[in-house]
């Protein structure tokens, strides 16, 4: 299996012909990890969370503002692209990046997520996802290939394959089965189709919905096809937290120590916390992003929204404490001096009010496995688990019981006093 | 005239007239706008329009950094509105805090770089017509939870709290596309008259109550868009009582065709800076005012432009015809219209040797993709560069009148650039 993998003269590093993974550090006690993940466009520091900027775009923000954030590694959608630019205009401007202007990193997603998501009318067969094309309703299909192609035109640095994905909550035990192996047959296509390997690393998705061991069969089967990173796909689909967390765990105790784990669809602050607990290393989420345009600011004590009345007159940074360029001491470089005030008085009224709350949120994230990392580094990561609880909840009494359950298993007591 | 005499000081403001006439008229002038602690104005010169004040769609780090814009215009409508269920609140604005860094109520609540000259006015440029109408000690203002009446003693107490570098007087305004007839018109002149002798009364009170602790407020006076002798009135009572005090600092001109006629029965008031708060649509518009003698223009149609996904294409001077048919330039268009589809993989900047952050950080195609997926950089994109091009814009004019024989190589510039599209 993973074995098979080149190696690098340390035994701490991992090397393909796109990517070099190498880890710098591990939890003594959880499967907390802190590595160095170098693609294409530049190193990047896991954990990490990364932002969603679907249509080549983080809503609002320059790539120049998005890098400030601290920010190496973005997505984008392979779906919406595919419709808008399109992929001539992909192959004529010369990719994604040069498109939007971005110089680090993109990792896209296959496109089949949205298919399922968007498109109601999608259907699966071993072909490929066939939906009504969302222009004129004519009948389209979206294979291995064709994403393959799709995402070698945008020239992200991480693919991903496309996978059969079903909402972990369905009960049809033989579709699931069906969904999981259609998985690792499409991804045998996907490697077959990549057509620049040495340029764009192709990540598997382990599928198999709640089924610890179809989950476990899976994850066989994946990382016999040695790809340079490994996704944990079809969550945060509605599913049990409890469900959630053994799907990670149980997929996070069968993969290589050497290579990067990506759980798709994760943002909560508390979600992360605690996957990163498991042991991955990746997320996405669209929820930072959206949520603060609808006026919403992450912070280590919660999400406040700025529109409540409460805020009319607060003229404190949005987060006491937060490093964020719209936070910051109004002393500080690249300060903006933004206060409460000044957001609740354009929430949902200038887009600019949306663009400073993206920018603080997008920050909040980053910040938040920054800080992750840096705890594992420096080996108290049992620590900052319970520090980041403490901050958002009143007391310990309300701490969720999923998070408390999930931390247990990995050596954490929340509830210790 | 000497050049003293074309100087106009205050404690908040310097404006020197650094080239042009005063001579028998008004004409093209060369100056320098200075509010202590802002970056000088170059004149002839634009400032940006605010919306609940924010550049619209850019946010104050870039307007630090990539909006080539030394001045503001705020409408303190954007700021006074009274939600229902919080009818009996204060504007918030007013207790926004002063701290070293955001010395003015008005910088610190919307985080306004510091560089930034602020203009305070009443209303939006352009004002929204009220159906209910002005009264004697009242204007009517249009805030996001409808309209309401805005009292002089309210907006005066308003500039004394925001403390804004320039505060444009009440005004009576129809803000109607229809002239009033000549019964409205004195009244206009009446009331905006009786509004600025209590403004200044009201100012140098509250002057001598603080003793220039604190930045002061430099007065624009309006000029009214009704002709010359209904408001000769208003107008004297400016250059008689006001100007030679110092309180007066400058003018807010609604209509620059009026200039003329106040240079021919006010000279004094024609070492003032002139801000044009007439919402020229064209580039072409803006020349002819600053023929005029206009130093500074509000122009609200920037906004307008980025909003429709167009790029300004024009430059002034305009580059040399073709010489092969002088006599018959081709129009070139004022704007490129970026969801056009040729744009889709064009990877030029938006316009030729444009310099603005837009054009160096990205190209037409990006700028094509984000309009086509109504994704919102895109018209932060668009804002910084025709904020680059309008400020290249005035940079030209002032290198132009700044040439030796400047007013004759100014006219014809403004022939020239007359064979570009011409405005609708």
């Amino acid at each position: 299996m993973w074995a098979t993998a080149r190696r690098m003269a340390s035994n701490r590093t991992y090397t393909s012909p796109a990517l070099t993974f190498e880890l710098t550090a591990r939890c003594s006690v959880t499967r907390a990890r802190a590595s160095i993940l170098t693609l294409p466009h530049g190193t990047v520091d896991l954990p990490i969370f990364m932002p969603v900027a679907t249509q080549a775009s983080l809503k609002g923000l320059t790539p120049e503002q998005l890098e400030t954030t601290g920010c190496r590694l973005c997505l984008n959608n392979t779906y919406h692209l595919g419709l808008k630019p399109g992929q001539e205009v992909l192959d004529a401007v010369g990719g994604a990046h040069k498109l939007q202007g971005w110089n680090r990193n993109i990792l896209t997603d296959s496109g089949g997520f949205q298919m399922v998501s968007l498109l109601k009318l999608a259907n699966i067969t071993e072909e490929g996802v066939r939906f009504l094309s969302p222009h004129d309703g004519s009948p389209m299909l979206l294979t291995p290939e064709h994403s393959m192609s799709l995402q070698n035109s945008i020239g992200s640095d991480i693919m991903m394959q496309l996978d059969d994905v079903l909402v972990t909550t369905s009960p049809d035990k033989a579709r699931m089965r069906e969904a999981m192996e259609r998985s690792v047959r499409w991804l045998d296509r996907c490697i077959a189709a990549h057509k620049k390997p040495d340029t764009q690393n192709l990540f598997c998705i382990i599928q198999g919905g709640l089924d610890l061991d179809m989950r476990r069969e899976c994850c066989r089967e994946m990382l016999a096809r040695d790809t340079p990173g490994i996704a944990i796909g079809g969550l945060s689909g509605g599913e049990a937290k409890d469900d959630f967390c053994k799907v990670v765990s149980t997929c996070t105790e069968m993969l290589p120590d050497l290579k990067p784990r990506y759980v798709m669809g994760i943002g909560y602050p508390e979600d992360l916390v605690v996957s990163v607990a498991l042991g991955a290393d990746m997320f996405d989420c669209v929820w930072p992003t959206r949520t603060a345009r609808f006026g919403n600011a992450i912070t280590k004590h919660g999400v406040l929204n700025m529109k409540r009345e409460t805020y009319a007159a607060d003229f404190g940074p949005i987060e006491e404490g937060c490093g964020c360029p719209c936070c910051r001491p109004i002393e500080e470089e690249g300060a903006m001096g933004i206060t409460r005030a000044f957001v609740h008085h354009n929430a949902a009224k200038e887009t600019v009010a949306a663009h400073l709350l993206t920018l603080h949120n997008v920050w909040y994230q980053l910040n938040l496995m920054r800080g992750a990392r840096e705890a594992v580094i420096e080996d108290r990561y049992p620590a900052f688990v319970k520090e980041f609880f403490g901050n958002l909840y009143p007391d310990r009494s309300s701490y969720p019981l999923w998070a408390v359950n999930a931390l247990k298993g990995v050596g954490i007591d929340l509830l210790e006093t | 005239m000497t050049v003293d005499t074309q100087n106009q000081d205050s404690a908040a403001m310097r404006f020197e007239v650094l080239k042009g006439a005063l001579k028998d008229g008004v004409a093209a002038r060369v100056g320098r706008l200075a509010f202590a602690g802002r970056l000088p104005i170059d004149t002839p010169n634009f400032i940006g329009i605010t919306s609940r004040g924010t550049v619209p769609h850019v946010t104050p780090d870039n307007v630090g950094k990539h909006l080539q814009t030394s001045g503001a215009y705020m409408a303190l409508e954007d700021f006074i509105e009274r939600p229902q269920r919080y009818s009996k609140r204060t504007p918030p604005i007013y207790e926004s805090p002063k701290t070293p860094n955001n010395n003015t109520r008005l910088h610190s609540f919307t985080a306004m770089p510091q560089s930034v000259t602020t203009v305070l006015g009443a209303r939006r440029i352009p004002a929204v017509s009220s159906p209910a109408g002005n009264t004697n000690a009242s204007i009517s203002v249009f805030t996001s939870t409808g309209f309401q009446d805005l009292t002089l003693k309210e907006y005066l107490s308003a500039v004394e709290a925001l403390k804004p570098d320039v505060a444009i007087p009440l005004a009576d305004l129809t803000n109607s596309a229809i002239a009033p007839n000549s019964k409205r018109a004195l009244r206009m002149a009446e009331r905006t008259d009786e509004w600025i002798v209590e403004w200044f009364a009201s100012l140098s009170e509250s002057a001598t109550a603080i003793a220039n602790a604190s930045p002061t407020t430099a007065t624009f006076a309006p000029i009214l868009p009704v002709s010359y002798s209904m408001q000769w009135e208003y107008i004297s009572r400016l250059a008689e009582d006001y100007l030679p005090t110092g309180q007066l600092s400058g003018l807010a001109v609604h209509d620059p065709d009026l200039l003329p006629d106040l240079a021919e029965h006010c000279a004094a008031l024609l070492p003032l800076p002139r801000l044009s708060v007439s919402n020229p649509p064209t580039p072409h518009h803006i020349l002819r005012q600053i023929a005029l003698g206009i130093d500074a223009f509000a122009l609200p149609f920037l906004n307008t432009i980025s909003d429709a996904g167009l790029a300004l294409s024009f430059t002034f001077p305009p580059p040399p015809t073709s010489p092969t048919s002088p006599s018959d330039p081709t129009p070139q268009p004022l704007a490129i219209d970026l969801s056009a589809a040729p744009h889709a993989t064009s990877l030029l900047p938006l316009t030729p040797n444009c310099t603005c952050y837009a054009c160096r950080a990205h190209h037409r195609a990006y700028i094509h993709h984000l309009l086509a997926a109504r994704e919102m950089l895109g018209w932060t994109l668009l804002q910084v560069h025709n904020h680059a091009v309008m400020a290249a814009f005035f940079a030209g004019v002032r290198a132009v009148l700044g040439q030796e024989g400047g007013e004759a190589k100014f006219a014809e510039a403004v022939r020239a650039f007359g064979v570009m599209d011409p405005p609708n």
